[in-house]
C-alpha cells in the first residue's frame, strides 16, 4: 500500500474534536465556508499529494534543475505538476474572495499543505512561496503595485521569492548591502547580489517577482534602513514583457528539496534593473516580520509532515519485514521488526512527534485565524498566543523531526542507508528547517528575549490559561493522573523560571537571561508537545467510550510515552538555564 | 446538452479487508466501512464533464445532473464532491438499505428520475465495485426503451449530442457505433485516455493532462466553493412512484480466503531468477 503521508485519522480527530474548526464557520470572514469545504479540500490535496506528487518524488530528487545558457530548467515532470496544484487553488486558499482567494481558513489550509509538502516538497514549496511573497504585496504594496503584480501571482501565472539573503548576511539582516536608487519614473533601479533564493528562475511560469530587500541611497544604516521592493525577472513595457536585469549568477548545490532550484542572483548588473517599493520606505523588515508567522508555523508543518512521511515509511517496512527472534525465544520463524521492542520504541517516538508536531502547527494557525478573524474582544488574547507559539511551532517539529526522520532511517537498519528507499532522501530534506526561516537560535533568541517578556509575560500566562483548561478537561474525561501531573508540573517549572530570567533581562545581564535560550527554548516545545498530547489523549479517551479504537489507542501510548520520558526533561532543561550552567559560555575561540 | 450521471457509493475497494459478513453470511456488514465513489461511475463523470465543457477555454457549455440513490437518510458527500468537480446539479433518493437496491430497483428509480429530468444522455459506470453485477445501465435501457452502449471506450459528437459515434474495444477489435440519443451509456476505464471523449467543442487537438491514479478529475477549491450553493433536490421513492421488491435473493457471502506465505528478499536478480525457477516454478 502506497505511503498515506499523513493519518487522516488524525487530521480528522484534530479539526473535529480537539480544535472543533467548524466552529470557525459561524465567524463572518469565513461564513461561505462549512465541513463539506473544508473535507472537500483535503480531500483533492490528499489524492494529488498522494498520487501525482508522490510518485514524482524520487524522480525529482535525482535529477536536480540544469543551469543552461543563463537561465534554470527543471525537471520535465515539475511543470505539469505545478500546474495541478496551481489549478486546485493552494496558492490563494486562504486569501480573501476580492484578491481571488476563497477565505480558506488557516487551519484547515495548514493541514492540506502538510499532505502536500510530505507528497513532494519541492513543487508544493513553489506555490507556497508564492503565496508568501503576493502576501507581502497584498498587504503593504499601493493600488499600482498590486495591480502590477498581485493577480497574476495569486493565479500562479507568475511564481513569488523572498530575495533576502545576501552572501556576508543571513541571519543579520541589518547588514546587506543591495541598494535601490530612485528613478525619474517613481521606480527605483536596484543593484546587488542575493544568494539561496529558492525559486528564482525556472521553466514553469511565465515570470519571477522577487521580494527583494535592499538599502535606499541615503537610508539609515542597519535594520532601521531596509525597504522592500518588488522586482521582477521580466518587466511589463509597452504591452510586452522584457529583460528586467535579474541574472542566475549560480545554482547551489544543496543535499535535499533537489527538485526546487536555489539561486545565486544579480540584480543591475547593466544598471537596468526595476524595482517598485513595497510599502513605505525604510520599513521592509517590519513587514516582513509581520508576515513571519505564517512562514514560521508552514515551516514546522512542512517539518511535521517530512517525518510524518517517513514515519509511515518505517512503521510500513517494520510490520511487513522479519528479522531475529522475539526476545527470549530461541529458533523458530522470524518475527516482523515490529515485534522487538527496540522498533516498537522507536515508532512510537516517532509517532508521538509527528502527532505533536502536526496537532502543534494546526493549533496555532487556529490561533492566526482568531487572532485575525475571530470576535474582536478575543482578539488580543489569540495575538498573544500566536506570537508566542510561532517560534515553538517553527523549531520543535524541525528539530524533533530531524531526529524522527533518523529513526526512520534506523528503522529500515542497513536498507535504510541506501538510496533504495526514502527515508534517506527525508532525513535530507528535514534539515533545512532547523535552517531557513530563522535559524534555532534564531527563534530561541525570538521567544525568550521578545515573545515572553513582551507586555509582562501576558502571552505565557494566557498559554498557562490554556493548559490548565486542557488539564481540567482531562480530568474531566477520566485521564489517569500519570497523563497530567507532568505537566503541570513542568508548567510550574517554566513559569517560575521566565520569571528569574525576566528579572535577570530587567537588571541588564543578558547573557545570564538568554545564554541558554536554545535550552528554554527546547523545554518550552516538550511542554507544548504535552499539551498537545494531553488535548489527544483526552479526544481518544473520548473515543473509546464509543468502542474499540486501535487510532485511539495509539494516541493514548503516545501521549503516556510524552508524558514519562519527554515532560519530565523540562525541569532538566530549566535548571541548565536558571543556573546558567556555564561550560560552553566560558569556552574561548582557541579552546575548540 | 443534459447528462445524467448516476452516482452509488461503495466501500472503498482500497480497503476491502474490511469488509465483514454478518453472522448469518446473508449480507456485508457496513459497520466501520469507508464509503467512496464508485469508481466506475467516477469513470463516467469524468466522461461527462469532458462531454460538457469547453476544455480549452475552461467553460462549461451543458449540464450534468448527479443522481445518488442512498441507504437511509441520503448521504450527500459523494454528490457534493462530484458537484465540486464541476457537476451542475444533484438529487438524492434516499431509499431503504444497501440489500434492499438490487440492480432492477435502481434500474427503476433511476428510470423514474429520467422521465422527469428528460436528459439527452445517461452516463453510468459499467458496474459497482462491490457488486460487480453490470446490469444496473442496460436494465435502465430497457425500462426506458433507449438504445445503450455498454463498455463504451471513446465517445464523440458533434451536434451537441443528437447523435453519437461511439467505441468499444473487444477481443477481437475494436467497434465502432452510430447511436441517436437520448441514450445510456456505460463506460470503460479507457474513456480516461486524453483523447477518448470529443464533443465538438473543446478543440480537437486539445489534450487532457494524464490523469495517473486518478478516477476522475481533482476538485479545485473555486468549484468546492460554488459546489455549496448548488442545488441538491431530493426525490423520495413516493416522488418518483417507485416500490422497493427486490428481485434478488441473496444466499450468502463468503469473504476471499487470505493470502498465505510472506514477503523474502533476496539480495540479487540472479537469486530472484534462480528462486521462481526452482522454488516458485513459475519461470
Amino acid at each position: 500500500m502506497a505511503n498515506p503521508l499523513i493519518d487522516d485519522r488524525l487530521v480528522d480527530l484534530l479539526l473535529r474534536d480537539v480544535l472543533q474548526a467548524e466552529r470557525l464557520t459561524a465567524l463572518p470572514h469565513f461564513a461561505d465556508h462549512g465541513p463539506e469545504t473544508f473535507e472537500l479540500y483535503l480531500s483533492a490535496c490528499r489524492q494529488l499529494a498522494r498520487g501525482a506528487l508522490a510518485s514524482s518524488y524520487r524522480p525529482l530528487d535525482l535529477e536536480p534543475p540544469v543551469f543552461e545558457g543563463g537561465r534554470v530548467r527543471l525537471h520535465p515532470r515539475f511543470g505539469p505538476l505545478f500546474t495541478q496544484l496551481r489549478e486546485l487553488g493552494v496558492i490563494a486558499a486562504t486569501r480573501p474572495e476580492e484578491v481571488g482567494g476563497q477565505q480558506m481558513p488557516l487551519t484547515v489550509s495548514t493541514l492540506a499543505h502538510t499532505y502536500l509538502m510530505a507528497g513532494n516538497l519541492s513543487v508544493a514549496a513553489l506555490a507556497w512561496l508564492t503565496t508568501g511573497a503576493a502576501h507581502l504585496v497584498e498587504a503593504f504594496g499601493d493600488d499600482a503595485v498590486k495591480e502590477r503584480f498581485l493577480a497574476r501571482m495569486y493565479a500562479g501565472e507568475w511564481t513569488g521569492t523572498m530575495a533576502l539573503t545576501e552572501p556576508h548576511a543571513g541571519s543579520s539582516l541589518g547588514d546587506l548591502t543591495t541598494s535601490a536608487t530612485p528613478a525619474p519614473d517613481g521606480t527605483y533601479r536596484i543593484r546587488g547580489a542575493k544568494i539561496f533564493i529558492s525559486g528564482g528562475d525556472h521553466d514553469v511560469a511565465e515570470n519571477v517577482v522577487h521580494l527583494t530587500l535592499a538599502r535606499i541611497e541615503g537610508a539609515p544604516e542597519g535594520t532601521k534602513g531596509i525597504s522592500l521592493f518588488a522586482v521582477p525577472r521580466l518587466r511589463e513595457e509597452g504591452g510586452a514583457l522584457v529583460d528586467n536585469d535579474v541574472h542566475v549568477t549560480g545554482v547551489i548545490h544543496k543535499i535535499g528539496w533537489k527538485a526546487l532550484p536555489s539561486l545565486a542572483l544579480g540584480f543591475g548588473d547593466r544598471g537596468d534593473c526595476h524595482g517598485w517599493l513595497v510599502g513605505a520606505p525604510h520599513q521592509g523588515l517590519r513587514m516582513m516580520f509581520q508576515m513571519m508567522n505564517e512562514a514560521r508555523i508552514s515551516v514546522g508543518a512542512t517539518a511535521a509532515a517530512t517525518a510524518s512521511a517517513a514515519y509511515h515509511e518505517a512503521r510500513a517496512y517494520a510490520l511487513e519485514r522479519r528479522q531475529g527472534r522475539a526476545l527470549g525465544e530461541r529458533g523458530g520463524e522470524p518475527v516482523r521488526l515490529v515485534e522487538h521492542p527496540d522498533v516498537r520504541r522507536m515508532l512510537l517516538r516517532q509517532k508521538a512527534i509527528v502527532d505533536g508536531s502536526l496537532a502543534l502547527a494546526a493549533t496555532t494557525a487556529l490561533h492566526a485565524d482568531l487572532a485575525e478573524h475571530g470576535p474582536e474582544d478575543a482578539r488580543e488574547r489569540h495575538r498573544l498566543l500566536l506570537d508566542l507559539l510561532t517560534p515553538i511551532t517553527k523549531t520543535f517539529p524541525s528539530e524533533a523531526g530531524f531526529e524522527a526522520t533518523a529513526l526512520a532511517v534506523q528503522v529500515l537498519g542497513g536498507y535504510g542507508y541506501t538510496s533504495e528507499y526514502l527515508p534517506e532522501a527525508f532525513l535530507r530534506d528535514q534539515k533545512l528547517n532547523t535552517i531557513h526561516e530563522g535559524t534555532t537560535g534564531i527563534q530561541s533568541l525570538d521567544l525568550l528575549g521578545r515573545k515572553v517578556m513582551a507586555r509582562g509575560g501576558a502571552g505565557l500566562r494566557v498559554l498557562a490559561e490554556e493548559i490548565q483548561r486542557a488539564l481540567a478537561e482531562a480530568e474531566a474525561a477520566g485521564l489517569e493522573e500519570g497523563l497530567r501531573a507532568p505537566l503541570g508540573a513542568a508548567l510550574g517549572q517554566l513559569g517560575a523560571l521566565t520569571a528569574t530570567l525576566g528579572q535577570r533581562g530587567m537588571a541588564g545581564d543578558t547573557l545570564g537571561m538568554l545564554g541558554h535560550s536554545v535550552d528554554y527554548l527546547t523545554a518550552s516545545g516538550l511542554l507544548v508537545i504535552g499539551w498537545q498530547h494531553l488535548r489527544l489523549a483526552t479526544a481518544a479517551t473520548r473515543r473509546l467510550e464509543g468502542g474499540a479504537d486501535a487510532f485511539a489507542e495509539g494516541l493514548l501510548r503516545g501521549a503516556r510515552y510524552w508524558m514519562a520520558t519527554e515532560v519530565p526533561r523540562v525541569a532538566h532543561l530549566c535548571r541548565l538555564c536558571e543556573t546558567g550552567e556555564p561550560s560552553y559560555l566560558e569556552m574561548q575561540p582557541e579552546w575548540f | 446538452m443534459k447528462i445524467l450521471v448516476p452516482i452509488k457509493r461503495v466501500a472503498d475497494p482500497a480497503n476491502a479487508n474490511k469488509v465483514k459478513v454478518d453472522d448469518d453470511a446473508t449480507k456485508v456488514t457496513s459497520e466501520g466501512l469507508e464509503w467512496v465513489m464508485n469508481p466506475f461511475d467516477e469513470w463516467s463523470l469524468e466522461a461527462a464533464l469532458r462531454l460538457t465543457e469547453n476544455a480549452a477555454e475552461k467553460a462549461r457549455v451543458g449540464e450534468i445532473v448527479v443522481v445518488s440513490i442512498t441507504p437511509g437518510e441520503g448521504d450527500t458527500d459523494h454528490i457534493r464532491e462530484a458537484l465540486g468537480k464541476g457537476a451542475e446539479r444533484g438529487i438524492v433518493v434516499p431509499a431503504g438499505t444497501d440489500e434492499q437496491l438490487d440492480a432492477s430497483v435502481v434500474a427503476k428509480i433511476l428510470a423514474a428520475v429520467v422521465k422527469k429530468e428528460e436528459p439527452d444522455v445517461v452516463l453510468m459506470g459499467k458496474q459497482a465495485a462491490d457488486g460487480d453485477s453490470a446490469v444496473a445501465g442496460t436494465k435502465l435501457a430497457e425500462l426506458l426503451e433507449w438504445p445503450v452502449v455498454n463498455y463504451a471506450t471513446n465517445i464523440a459528437t458533434s451536434d451537441e449530442g443528437k447523435t453519437f459515434e461511439v467505441k468499444r474495444e473487444l477481443d477481437i477489435g475494436v467497434q465502432t457505433l452510430k447511436v441517436e440519443g437520448p441514450v445510456v451509456f456505460t463506460s470503460s476505464d479507457r474513456i480516461l485516455r486524453p483523447d477518448s471523449i470529443k464533443n465538438g467543442v473543446t478543440p480537437d487537438d486539445f489534450e487532457y493532462a494524464d490523469l495517473g491514479d486518478l478516477n476522475s478529475r481533482l476538485s479545485n477549491l473555486k468549484n468546492i466553493m460554488a459546489a455549496r450553493k448548488k442545488p441538491i433536490d431530493t426525490m423520495t421513492l413516493d416522488d418518483l412512484g417507485v416500490e422497493l421488491g427486490v428481485g434478488t435473493e441473496y444466499v450468502k457471502f463468503t469473504l476471499p480466503q487470505g493470502r498465505s506465505g510472506s514477503a523474502e528478499f533476496v539480495e540479487t536478480v540472479d537469486e530472484l531468477v534462480q528462486k521462481l525457477q526452482t522454488e516458485a516454478k513459475v519461470l
